[in-house]
């Protein structure tokens, strides 16, 4: 790595030819850009991202070109994304019934699988042409999840594809996506090709094994967020473990195999509670549907359960989403499994596989069992605080590990997103939503720059370090760009998130009169953030060197600039434009706090149960939700999936 | 006549398969091919059975005159299937194995294809005297099989503690059945099922028969605390003779155990929690998952922790055995599906274990599988596999295997059961883990020796089949499941 730093910064070249070359390259690249893109913006971004870019930061013409491609392109997507900006979008998808593709999502899920299937018969001896095929893929997979901006997303699903599996056990492969796993899948196949290209600059051996995983990994984390069969789900739950198992303990540190371990089982150990409590959901559901079982989502939601069962099915199933969150106190495993794992084992754990978590427990617990979530939110929103937000920053605060502080600074943002799923306000779940997606590119960011530092020194302590932002200013330059977003700095995405959720936190009716003493705890917590993140980043590069192995470090090379610039600049794009992303989801959120607020008002509290709002009946099951796509009952695909109103 | 002689011909494939070898091995001066030979025969026998599974085996007239000593139905056909099965990866692992590590003595075939004739028998058995000659006839074989390595003391020392507990396990059984004839005049089991009905499980000597049956019954299935002798004979045993007694051994004893227990002990009154067997086997379940798992997770040896492993699954079973009491059919169909992937990923482990050793350097403790997985993938890959299978990752067989028993459970209400079978499949996981790590994650201790794996077209063969076979049931298992519901739904309700 430090080799290839140092060709790339050694020779300075002399303005010539190569020069000339290069900015005609970049021209006609703008010019091919121009004519697929009709964006001249976006165009005029790139050309002068390209011709302005100094030499000391775009080392070579390929990285120059890859930064403007990336400027460009974000130009673009913002454009297009912008609400007012929505003519050329009209213009494209014209009016009447949405035309989308039904098997969309598959494709997503399975071009990732099949290429980690590939890769086993690629040639071992031939990391080149491993590592090039996993990066098309995985860009290949990006590309194909572009269209998912294409439709409308409104309250309802879409690219809804359900075929039966197993016909008699009522398991059906039922995918489909909403507003709020939109953002989730595209994170993931916008992060996983850049954790996938900076590890290709430091992990060196066992390529293939490498590149199995990693696809394996994105095929499933996609897979588990589409999924609206619990059986499927669960399947791509467990999936996901065995290749991030792998790659802690075969490319982690010294101690990665006990960490390894311990990640493993302490997910497995939540999971097989909830395979228990999805098993008895569907075997409660088939009693009261002469005998049909269900794995289906939207069937399995009109299931009307006393508080006897709810409860416990409830804690199962949250207790595997906090676990995987983690929630305090069941987080020991995670500063254990960053610490040890390589760097884009790292971004990925933190930018993707954390969300699952907090994804689950947002569409399964809250949207499974209403009355529950609500009975339990307002004290477990308590402990998001005080165990997640408080504690977690309290304790990265006293972190010597570069890497172990992100990772408690995980914890405490992860308090974040559950204090705000726990509100259950329409803002809360929106800012909650957006913070995922935020956590994912800043936290990524960091753990990716971690990388860069380690690669070179072989060291995260802090106290190794000191005054390396003279050495490398650019380095010195992101890092405190990733810093700011995390700490929630107006203007970088930290501080949207951070902000909707205390604000929903703080009209929340769920919570009870404390919700103003929680949304003070949060607002705390964000000080703390400032305090764990800049006295870390003050120790590190500022004040005088003092180790003489600092003196000489190598700035940032072309492979980790290009891998870093597209979250750099998403952190200002979503702090900047928030609403691109708000939107789309905005609806998919309302429903859920639509759907949550009727089932807990449905059945007002009685003498027996006060204020709780549980159904106290025999189990019984409710009408047909709106958006719920039609049910498949022949092994066939549903060719069309039309929304039944049989309300 | 002949219809009859083709609804028994799976039994028959196998006995007259196994003199002809006998006679072969003895006759001929031909060597080597014998393996293929007993590999065929068992296959064939698979397809036998299938052929009158296909056939309709209630439509032979005059099917009933075998019975009640030897009943052909869709039940035994099952698992002449699964035995046959089981029976032929192990004597295509032999047929690797043996050569490879001197052992190369042909009756090793005759025996195990003797002894799977006896598993057959053990499970088609209506009545307690056939029972028990399948019984003997199984165990015998397995004993000889277990004593294989004749010049390794701890080979001799687990035989001879398998065959002394074995023999007592058998002797507690007799006495069982014999306390069960002085109550209700019977030796075939619908007879005693029947006497039972009318009230017999209060006769205090009635109760005294199932406890030692069922004592009995624990020691073949090897479940804690009567699963001592598991380890040792398990060790001590060649690969593909441990690969027999994990599988078609345990297979047998599981049918015999559910057609006991259902036909004989299957009335209201037996069969219920207040007054019947279920809630002692739901204790040994739980015993026996529980310990198997916990010293299975201490172990040194891979075999040793495979042997207990094979203890935990049949912990598994038994939760499964135990749902009979609400659902007969569902509960066992259950037990059934998870005996087909049991004995394929069992198979699959197994024989990818024989895999990594080699002559002089059998690959038997962890350390010696260091490093395995980067230096021969193919060798390493399909361990990985069969372990994940076992240890219940979806999507593969054992995941299932797992889901339909754990649902049975759930539906007949057992839920703090299932809990505790959930908790151990985590603690299972670990020690599948281990072996992971050893392979890919860890490198050989400085100056040991460095596996490397056997090259054998027989080895390889059981593993493409059993991969096969972990794949498909794992992907589309609804076809093996209308099997299981069929042969199951013998036992009616």
């Amino acid at each position: 790595m430090a080799r290839e730093a140092r060709q790339d910064v050694a020779p300075v070249a002399p303005i010539g030819p190569a020069t000339l070359a290069q900015f005609l390259l970049v021209g006609a690249i703008g010019l091919i850009a121009s004519i697929f893109l009709k964006g001249a913006l976006a165009v005029v971004a790139a050309g002068a991202v390209a011709a302005l870019m100094p030499r000391r930061v775009a080392h070579a013409p390929w990285v120059r070109v890859a930064l403007a491609v990336i400027a460009g392109l974000t130009v673009h997507f913002v454009l297009r994304m912008w609400p007012g900006a929505d003519a050329a979008a009209d213009a494209v998808v014209p009016e009447g019934p949405i035309k989308e593709s039904h098997t969309l999502l598959s494709w997503l899920i399975g071009l990732p699988t099949v290429g980690a299937l590939a890769v086993l018969f690629l040639p071992r001896q031939a990391p080149r042409v491993l590592k090039g095929f996993t990066l098309a893929v995985m860009l290949g997979t990006l590309a194909l999840s572009i269209p998912l901006l294409s439709v409308k997303m409104g309250r309802d699903f879409h690219f809804n594809q359900d075929v039966v599996w197993l016909e008699s056990l009522g398991i059906h492969y039922h995918v489909a996506l909403d507003g709020i796993s939109l953002w989730l899948v595209l994170l993931t196949t916008f992060i996983v090709p850049i954790a996938a290209f900076v590890s290709f600059g430091s992990i060196d051996t066992r390529i293939k094994d490498w590149c199995f995983s990693l696809l394996l990994l994105e095929g499933a984390m996609i897979g588990a967020f589409v999924a609206m069969d619990l059986f499927l789900f669960y399947v791509f739950w467990e999936v996901m473990l065995v290749p991030m198992f792998v790659m802690i303990g075969v490319w982690g540190g010294t101690n990665r195999i006990k960490s390894a371990i311990k990640f493993f089982l302490y997910t497995m150990f939540g999971s097989v509670l909830m395979l228990a409590a999805i098993l008895y959901l569907s075997y409660t559901y088939s009693r009261v549907n002469g005998g049909n079982p269900s794995f289906d989502y939207f069937e399995l939601q009109r299931v009307a359960l006393r508080r006897g069962t709810q409860v416990w099915l409830y804690g199962a199933f949250a207790l595997s989403f906090f676990i995987k969150v983690p929630m305090f106190p069941l987080h020991t495993w995670l500063p254990d499994a960053h610490t040890e794992a390589p760097t884009a084992g790292s971004i990925i754990l933190a930018a993707v596989m954390l969300k699952m978590g907090t994804y689950g427990y947002l569409r399964f617990c809250i949207g499974l069992f209403p009355e529950a979530s609500n009975e339990y939110g307002a004290s477990l929103a308590g402990v998001a605080v005080v165990g997640g937000i408080l504690y977690g920053a309290l304790v990265a605060w006293k972190q010597e590990d570069i890497k172990r502080l992100v990772a408690y600074s995980s914890v405490a943002h992860l308090g974040y997103v559950m204090l705000g799923l726990f509100s259950a306000t329409s803002s809360g779940i929106e800012g909650s939503v957006l913070q995922m997606v935020n956590h994912g590119i800043s936290t990524g960011l960091l753990f990716l720059l971690v990388g860069v530092i380690y690669d070179r020194r072989h060291t995260r302590l802090i106290e190794d370090f000191g005054g390396i932002a003279k050495v490398m200013p650019l380095f010195a330059t992101l890092f405190i760009i990733a810093t700011m977003a995390s700490v929630g700095v107006p203007g970088t995405n930290g501080f949207v998130g951070e902000f909707m959720i205390i604000t929903g936190t703080f009209v929340s009716s769920r919570l009870g009169h404390v919700s103003g003493i929680q949304s003070v705890g949060a607002a705390i917590g964000v000080i703390l953030a400032a305090l764990y993140m800049l006295s870390m980043v003050q120790r590190v590069f500022f004040g005088p060197i003092t180790k003489e192995e600092n003196k000489h470090l190598s700035d940032m090379n072309g492979r980790e600039l290009v891998a870093a610039a597209p979250l750099v600049l998403m952190i200002f794009v979503i702090g900047l434009f928030p609403r691109i992303f708000l939107d789309p989801m905005h609806d998919a959120v309302a429903r859920v706090v639509s759907d949550y607020d009727a089932r807990v008002q449905m059945h007002p509290a009685n003498a027996l149960e006060p204020a709780k709002g549980y159904y106290q009946g025999p189990v019984k099951l409710l009408p047909r939700r709106p958006e719920a796509p039609k049910v498949v009952t022949m092994a066939a695909a549903a060719p069309e999936a039309p929304k039944t109103e049989t309300n | 006549m002949l219809l009859q002689a083709f609804a028994i011909s799976p039994l028959l494939m196998v006995g007259i398969g196994a003199m002809l070898l006998m006679m072969a091995e003895a006759f001929s001066k031909v060597r080597g091919g014998l393996a293929l030979g007993a590999a065929a025969v068992c296959f064939a026998g698979v397809a036998c059975a299938a052929g009158v599974w296909m056939y309709g085996v209630e439509t032979i007239p005059g099917i009933d005159a075998f019975s009640p000593w030897i009943r052909v139905d869709r039940f035994s056909l099952f698992f002449d299937a699964l035995l046959c099965l089981g029976a032929g990866l192990s004597c295509l692992m032999a047929g690797g194995y043996l050569p490879e590590h001197n052992l190369d003595r042909g009756e090793f075939y005759s025996l195990l294809l003797l002894s799977t004739f006896g598993a057959m028998i053990l499970s088609a058995a209506g009545d307690v005297l056939t029972l028990f000659l399948g019984l003997e006839t199984m165990s015998l074989g397995v004993y000889c099989l277990a004593a294989f390595r004749r010049a390794s003391a701890r080979s001799s020392e687990g035989a001879l503690k398998y065959f002394l507990l074995g023999s007592f396990a058998a002797a507690l059984l007799l006495y069982g059945f014999a306390l069960l004839y002085g109550v209700t005049g019977h030796t075939d089991l619908q007879g005693i099922g029947d006497a039972m009905a009318k009230g017999n499980i209060r006769n205090p000597m009635a109760i005294m028969g199932l406890v030692l049956i069922l004592v009995g019954l624990a020691f073949k299935v090897s479940a804690v605390p009567f699963h001592m002798w598991t380890p040792d004979a398990y060790e001590g045993a060649p690969t593909p003779a441990t690969n027999f007694m994990a599988v078609a051994v345990k297979g047998a004893a599981f049918a015999m155990m559910l057609r006991v227990l259902l036909t004989a002990f299957g009335d209201p009154r037996s069969a219920s929690w207040a007054s019947g067997w279920p809630p002692a086997l739901a204790w040994i379940a739980v015993l026996t998952m529980t310990v198997a798992n916990l010293v299975a997770g201490r172990q040194e040896s891979v075999k040793r922790m495979l042997a207990y492993s094979s203890v935990a699954h049949a912990g598994y079973l038994l939760v499964g055995v135990v749902a009979t009491m609400h659902s007969a059919t569902q509960a066992s169909a259950g037990v059934l599906f998870y005996l087909l992937t049991y004995t394929v990923s069992t198979a699959g482990a197994f024989g990818a274990l024989i895999l990594c050793g080699r002559r002089g350097a059998e690959a038997v403790t962890y350390e010696d599988l260091a490093g395995i997985g980067r230096r021969h993938p193919a060798a390493a890959l399909p361990f990985a596999f069969f372990l994940l299978s076992l240890a219940g990752v979806p999507p593969t067989a054992g995941f299932f295997g797992k889901w339909f028993v754990f649902r049975s459970a759930i539906d007949g209400g057992f839920y703090w059961l299932t809990i505790i079978a959930f908790i151990n499949s985590v603690i299972g996981a670990y020690y599948y883990l281990r072996v992971l790590v050893f392979m890919y994650m860890r490198e050989p201790a400085a100056g040991a020796p460095i596996a490397t794996p056997m090259r054998s077209g027989y080895v390889t063969a059981a593993l493409i089949l059993s991969a096969v076979l972990v794949i498909a049931l794992g992907l589309g298992p609804t076809k093996s499941l209308s099997v299981v519901f069929q042969a199951a739904a013998i036992f009616g309700g």
